[in-house]
Protein backbone atom coordinates (compact mmCIF):
# COMPACT_ATOMS: atom_id res chain seq x y z
CA UNK A 1 0.00 0.00 0.00
CA UNK A 2 1.21 3.50 -1.06
CA UNK A 3 2.15 6.09 1.86
CA UNK A 4 0.21 7.05 4.04
CA UNK A 5 0.11 10.93 2.71
CA UNK A 6 -0.81 9.58 -0.86
CA UNK A 7 -3.62 7.30 0.66
CA UNK A 8 -5.05 10.19 2.90
CA UNK A 9 -4.26 12.62 -0.12
CA UNK A 10 -6.57 9.69 -2.18
CA UNK A 11 -9.19 10.05 0.48
CA UNK A 12 -9.43 13.52 0.76
CA UNK A 13 -9.76 13.74 -3.19
CA UNK A 14 -12.38 11.06 -3.36
CA UNK A 15 -14.37 13.49 -0.52
CA UNK A 16 -13.98 16.26 -2.33
CA UNK A 17 -15.28 14.44 -5.85
CA UNK A 18 -18.23 13.47 -3.88
CA UNK A 19 -18.95 16.79 -2.09
CA UNK A 20 -18.75 18.30 -5.69
CA UNK A 21 -20.54 15.45 -7.36
CA UNK A 22 -23.48 16.06 -4.69
CA UNK A 23 -23.74 19.56 -4.16
CA UNK A 24 -22.48 21.59 -6.98
CA UNK A 25 -23.22 21.65 -11.13
CA UNK A 26 -20.05 19.61 -11.77
CA UNK A 27 -22.31 16.43 -12.86
CA UNK A 28 -24.28 18.50 -15.36
CA UNK A 29 -20.96 19.91 -16.40
CA UNK A 30 -19.54 16.40 -16.96
CA UNK A 31 -22.38 15.28 -18.94
CA UNK A 32 -22.61 18.80 -20.99
CA UNK A 33 -18.69 17.79 -22.09
CA UNK A 34 -19.69 13.83 -22.81
CA UNK A 35 -22.95 14.19 -24.68
CA UNK A 36 -23.89 15.38 -28.27
CA UNK A 37 -26.48 18.33 -28.82
CA UNK A 38 -29.93 17.15 -30.41
CA UNK A 39 -29.49 17.82 -34.05
CA UNK A 40 -32.46 16.28 -35.86
CA UNK A 41 -33.72 16.91 -39.50
CA UNK A 42 -35.04 14.78 -41.82
CA UNK A 43 -33.02 11.31 -42.73
CA UNK A 44 -33.13 8.29 -44.40
CA UNK A 45 -33.87 6.23 -41.06
CA UNK A 46 -34.15 6.85 -37.03
CA UNK A 47 -31.95 3.94 -35.49
CA UNK A 48 -33.01 3.24 -31.87
CA UNK A 49 -30.06 1.02 -30.43
CA UNK A 50 -30.42 -1.49 -27.90
CA UNK A 51 -31.14 -0.53 -24.07
CA UNK A 52 -30.78 -3.46 -21.44
CA UNK A 53 -33.16 -5.89 -23.23
CA UNK A 54 -36.31 -7.31 -21.91
CA UNK A 55 -37.32 -8.37 -18.38
CA UNK A 56 -38.30 -11.53 -17.59
CA UNK A 57 -42.12 -10.39 -17.30
CA UNK A 58 -41.47 -9.40 -21.05
CA UNK A 59 -41.63 -5.91 -20.78
CA UNK A 60 -38.89 -3.73 -21.81
CA UNK A 61 -36.44 -1.80 -19.81
CA UNK A 62 -37.23 1.78 -18.80
CA UNK A 63 -33.85 2.42 -20.70
CA UNK A 64 -34.86 0.78 -23.81
CA UNK A 65 -38.58 1.83 -23.31
CA UNK A 66 -37.55 5.33 -23.06
CA UNK A 67 -35.46 5.27 -26.21
CA UNK A 68 -38.41 3.18 -28.12
CA UNK A 69 -40.94 6.18 -27.17
CA UNK A 70 -38.24 8.52 -28.68
CA UNK A 71 -37.88 6.63 -31.97
CA UNK A 72 -41.45 6.11 -32.15
CA UNK A 73 -42.46 9.94 -31.79
CA UNK A 74 -39.54 10.91 -34.18
CA UNK A 75 -41.43 8.71 -36.75
CA UNK A 76 -44.63 9.90 -36.20
CA UNK A 77 -43.20 13.11 -36.49
CA UNK A 78 -42.32 12.03 -40.06
CA UNK A 79 -38.54 12.69 -39.84
CA UNK A 80 -37.53 9.09 -41.43
CA UNK A 81 -39.74 6.43 -43.61
CA UNK A 82 -37.94 3.29 -41.37
CA UNK A 83 -37.77 2.71 -37.92
CA UNK A 84 -35.01 0.31 -36.97
CA UNK A 85 -35.23 -1.21 -33.48
CA UNK A 86 -32.02 -2.74 -32.66
CA UNK A 87 -31.73 -5.24 -29.08
CA UNK A 88 -29.27 -7.49 -27.39
CA UNK A 89 -28.55 -10.64 -28.73
CA UNK A 90 -30.43 -12.97 -25.58
CA UNK A 91 -33.45 -15.42 -25.42
CA UNK A 92 -35.67 -12.85 -25.48
CA UNK A 93 -35.59 -10.24 -27.86
CA UNK A 94 -36.05 -6.72 -27.57
CA UNK A 95 -35.95 -5.82 -30.82
CA UNK A 96 -39.13 -7.90 -31.63
CA UNK A 97 -40.61 -6.26 -28.16
CA UNK A 98 -39.99 -2.53 -29.26
CA UNK A 99 -41.57 -3.76 -32.91
CA UNK A 100 -45.06 -5.14 -31.09
CA UNK A 101 -45.32 -1.43 -29.27
CA UNK A 102 -44.30 0.62 -31.66
CA UNK A 103 -47.10 -1.63 -34.21
CA UNK A 104 -49.23 -0.52 -31.42
CA UNK A 105 -48.65 2.82 -31.19
CA UNK A 106 -49.63 3.08 -35.13
CA UNK A 107 -46.03 2.27 -36.78
CA UNK A 108 -47.00 0.07 -39.93
CA UNK A 109 -45.27 -2.69 -39.96
CA UNK A 110 -43.21 -2.22 -43.58
CA UNK A 111 -41.60 0.45 -41.92
CA UNK A 112 -40.09 -1.07 -38.65
CA UNK A 113 -36.98 -3.33 -39.35
CA UNK A 114 -36.22 -4.91 -35.86
CA UNK A 115 -32.93 -6.85 -35.50
CA UNK A 116 -30.68 -8.56 -32.41
CA UNK A 117 -27.66 -6.97 -33.09
CA UNK A 118 -24.84 -8.38 -30.43
CA UNK A 119 -23.73 -7.50 -27.23
CA UNK A 120 -22.00 -4.50 -27.28
CA UNK A 121 -21.74 -1.40 -29.28
CA UNK A 122 -19.40 -1.94 -31.59
CA UNK A 123 -21.35 -5.25 -32.35
CA UNK A 124 -24.56 -3.53 -32.64
CA UNK A 125 -23.54 -1.73 -35.14
CA UNK A 126 -21.31 -3.50 -37.25
CA UNK A 127 -24.26 -5.78 -37.69
CA UNK A 128 -26.81 -2.86 -38.40
CA UNK A 129 -24.32 -1.34 -41.17
CA UNK A 130 -24.88 -3.74 -43.72
CA UNK A 131 -28.95 -3.98 -42.89
CA UNK A 132 -29.07 -0.31 -43.50
CA UNK A 133 -26.48 -0.33 -46.53
CA UNK A 134 -28.98 -2.86 -48.31
CA UNK A 135 -31.75 -0.94 -47.61
CA UNK A 136 -29.74 2.68 -48.88
CA UNK A 137 -30.01 4.26 -45.82
CA UNK A 138 -27.03 6.93 -46.10
CA UNK A 139 -28.12 9.40 -43.54
CA UNK A 140 -29.64 8.69 -40.00
CA UNK A 141 -31.14 9.99 -36.50
CA UNK A 142 -29.14 8.27 -34.17
CA UNK A 143 -31.83 7.57 -30.66
CA UNK A 144 -29.65 6.45 -27.56
CA UNK A 145 -28.74 7.66 -24.15
CA UNK A 146 -27.12 11.12 -24.13
CA UNK A 147 -23.84 9.69 -22.17
CA UNK A 148 -23.33 6.91 -24.91
CA UNK A 149 -24.58 9.40 -27.89
CA UNK A 150 -20.60 10.57 -28.50
CA UNK A 151 -19.47 6.60 -28.68
CA UNK A 152 -22.46 5.29 -30.50
CA UNK A 153 -22.48 8.45 -32.92
CA UNK A 154 -18.18 7.89 -33.38
CA UNK A 155 -19.20 3.89 -34.52
CA UNK A 156 -21.83 5.02 -37.03
CA UNK A 157 -19.53 7.85 -38.39
CA UNK A 158 -16.84 5.56 -38.64
CA UNK A 159 -19.46 2.63 -40.30
CA UNK A 160 -19.46 5.31 -43.26
CA UNK A 161 -23.18 6.95 -42.18
CA UNK A 162 -23.98 10.77 -41.98
CA UNK A 163 -25.32 10.43 -38.17
CA UNK A 164 -27.33 13.26 -36.53
CA UNK A 165 -28.21 12.95 -32.79
CA UNK A 166 -31.60 12.35 -30.72
CA UNK A 167 -29.97 11.87 -27.44
CA UNK A 168 -32.52 10.91 -24.43
CA UNK A 169 -31.67 11.36 -21.31
CA UNK A 170 -32.83 9.82 -18.30
CA UNK A 171 -32.36 13.06 -15.82
CA UNK A 172 -32.94 16.94 -17.13
CA UNK A 173 -30.10 19.13 -15.27
CA UNK A 174 -30.51 17.53 -11.52
CA UNK A 175 -30.93 19.79 -8.63
CA UNK A 176 -30.52 17.13 -5.65
CA UNK A 177 -27.57 15.02 -4.63
CA UNK A 178 -28.64 11.77 -5.44
CA UNK A 179 -29.51 12.73 -9.39
CA UNK A 180 -26.40 14.22 -9.26
CA UNK A 181 -24.29 11.36 -8.30
CA UNK A 182 -26.20 9.18 -10.30
CA UNK A 183 -25.23 11.35 -13.36
CA UNK A 184 -21.67 11.86 -12.60
CA UNK A 185 -22.05 8.09 -12.11
CA UNK A 186 -23.38 7.60 -15.78
CA UNK A 187 -20.84 10.43 -16.80
CA UNK A 188 -17.63 8.71 -15.31
CA UNK A 189 -18.39 5.14 -16.75
CA UNK A 190 -18.66 6.46 -20.08
CA UNK A 191 -16.07 8.14 -19.81
CA UNK A 192 -14.04 5.24 -19.11
CA UNK A 193 -16.01 3.55 -21.80
CA UNK A 194 -14.55 6.25 -24.38
CA UNK A 195 -11.08 5.30 -22.98
CA UNK A 196 -11.77 1.37 -23.30
CA UNK A 197 -13.11 2.16 -26.90
CA UNK A 198 -9.74 3.64 -28.06
CA UNK A 199 -7.71 1.36 -26.87
CA UNK A 200 -9.54 -1.36 -28.10
CA UNK A 201 -8.94 0.71 -31.82
CA UNK A 202 -12.59 0.55 -32.41
CA UNK A 203 -12.60 4.74 -32.59
CA UNK B 1 -32.59 19.65 1.56
CA UNK B 2 -34.08 18.66 4.88
CA UNK B 3 -32.27 15.95 5.00
CA UNK B 4 -28.34 17.30 5.10
CA UNK B 5 -29.38 19.83 7.69
CA UNK B 6 -30.35 17.21 10.00
CA UNK B 7 -26.54 15.74 9.27
CA UNK B 8 -25.48 18.85 10.48
CA UNK B 9 -27.42 19.67 13.24
CA UNK B 10 -26.44 15.86 14.54
CA UNK B 11 -22.97 16.16 13.74
CA UNK B 12 -22.98 20.05 15.74
CA UNK B 13 -24.94 17.81 18.71
CA UNK B 14 -22.34 15.21 18.50
CA UNK B 15 -19.47 17.33 19.00
CA UNK B 16 -21.25 19.22 21.38
CA UNK B 17 -21.94 16.15 23.35
CA UNK B 18 -18.29 14.67 22.73
CA UNK B 19 -16.26 17.39 24.13
CA UNK B 20 -18.83 18.54 26.83
CA UNK B 21 -19.75 15.27 28.26
CA UNK B 22 -17.20 12.64 27.17
CA UNK B 23 -14.25 14.86 27.61
CA UNK B 24 -13.10 14.29 24.10
CA UNK B 25 -10.22 16.71 22.67
CA UNK B 26 -11.15 18.60 19.84
CA UNK B 27 -7.98 18.43 18.64
CA UNK B 28 -8.10 14.65 18.10
CA UNK B 29 -11.19 15.19 15.49
CA UNK B 30 -8.36 16.55 12.85
CA UNK B 31 -6.30 13.33 13.34
CA UNK B 32 -9.71 11.20 13.74
CA UNK B 33 -10.80 12.38 10.09
CA UNK B 34 -7.34 12.12 8.73
CA UNK B 35 -7.40 8.84 9.43
CA UNK B 36 -11.12 8.27 7.57
CA UNK B 37 -9.49 10.12 4.85
CA UNK B 38 -7.08 7.44 4.93
CA UNK B 39 -9.41 4.43 5.08
CA UNK B 40 -11.56 6.24 2.05
CA UNK B 41 -8.24 6.49 -0.06
CA UNK B 42 -6.97 2.31 0.72
CA UNK B 43 -10.60 1.71 -0.27
CA UNK B 44 -10.28 3.33 -3.18
CA UNK B 45 -6.94 1.80 -3.88
CA UNK B 46 -9.35 -1.08 -3.93
CA UNK B 47 -11.65 -0.02 -5.79
CA UNK B 48 -9.39 0.66 -8.72
CA UNK B 49 -7.56 -2.85 -7.98
CA UNK B 50 -11.23 -4.40 -7.82
CA UNK B 51 -12.60 -3.10 -11.24
CA UNK B 52 -9.44 -4.33 -12.86
CA UNK B 53 -9.22 -7.43 -11.73
CA UNK B 54 -13.00 -7.81 -12.76
CA UNK B 55 -12.27 -6.50 -16.08
CA UNK B 56 -9.54 -8.56 -17.03
CA UNK B 57 -11.85 -11.21 -15.66
CA UNK B 58 -14.40 -10.42 -17.99
CA UNK B 59 -12.74 -9.74 -20.98
CA UNK B 60 -10.14 -13.12 -20.51
CA UNK B 61 -13.39 -15.20 -19.93
CA UNK B 62 -14.76 -13.81 -23.57
CA UNK B 63 -11.40 -14.85 -25.21
CA UNK B 64 -10.82 -18.10 -23.38
CA UNK B 65 -14.77 -19.53 -23.39
CA UNK B 66 -15.99 -17.44 -26.64
CA UNK B 67 -18.81 -16.48 -24.88
CA UNK B 68 -20.33 -13.19 -23.99
CA UNK B 69 -19.74 -11.69 -20.87
CA UNK B 70 -20.82 -8.36 -20.47
CA UNK B 71 -18.39 -5.01 -18.57
CA UNK B 72 -21.68 -3.66 -17.21
CA UNK B 73 -21.65 -6.38 -14.74
CA UNK B 74 -19.33 -3.43 -12.63
CA UNK B 75 -21.99 -1.16 -13.18
CA UNK B 76 -22.71 -2.15 -9.45
CA UNK B 77 -22.38 -0.33 -5.90
CA UNK B 78 -22.31 -3.41 -4.53
CA UNK B 79 -18.57 -4.01 -4.66
CA UNK B 80 -17.59 -0.38 -4.31
CA UNK B 81 -19.00 -0.84 -0.37
CA UNK B 82 -16.74 -4.10 -0.35
CA UNK B 83 -14.08 -2.02 -1.65
CA UNK B 84 -14.72 0.87 0.83
CA UNK B 85 -14.72 -2.49 3.74
CA UNK B 86 -11.56 -4.03 2.22
CA UNK B 87 -9.99 -0.07 2.89
CA UNK B 88 -11.37 -0.11 6.39
CA UNK B 89 -10.05 -3.22 7.48
CA UNK B 90 -6.84 -2.57 6.45
CA UNK B 91 -6.85 0.58 8.36
CA UNK B 92 -7.72 -1.10 11.47
CA UNK B 93 -5.16 -3.77 11.07
CA UNK B 94 -2.67 -1.25 10.32
CA UNK B 95 -3.85 0.33 13.31
CA UNK B 96 -3.67 -2.27 15.42
CA UNK B 97 0.16 -3.07 14.67
CA UNK B 98 0.73 0.36 17.02
CA UNK B 99 -1.84 -0.11 19.46
CA UNK B 100 -3.75 -3.73 19.73
CA UNK B 101 -7.25 -3.78 19.62
CA UNK B 102 -9.31 -4.74 22.09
Amino acid sequence: MPSSTIVRALGLATLALFFLGAFTPLPTLLYEMITVPVHIERADAIVVLAGGGVLASGQLTDTSLRRTVRGIALYRDGMAPLLVLSGGAGRRSEGAARAVLAGKCGVPDTAILATSAGHTTHEEVATLQPLLRARGVRRLILVTDGTHMRRAMGLARDAGFDVLAAPVSEVETPTHPEPRLRLLRAALREGLALVYYHIAGYL
Amino acid sequence: MTPYVAVALTSLVAYVFAVKRLGWQPSDLGRALGRMAESLGAGVIFAVVNVLAAASLVLGLRMLTNRFFSLYSLDDLVWLALSMLQGWAWGLWRDSKAAPLR
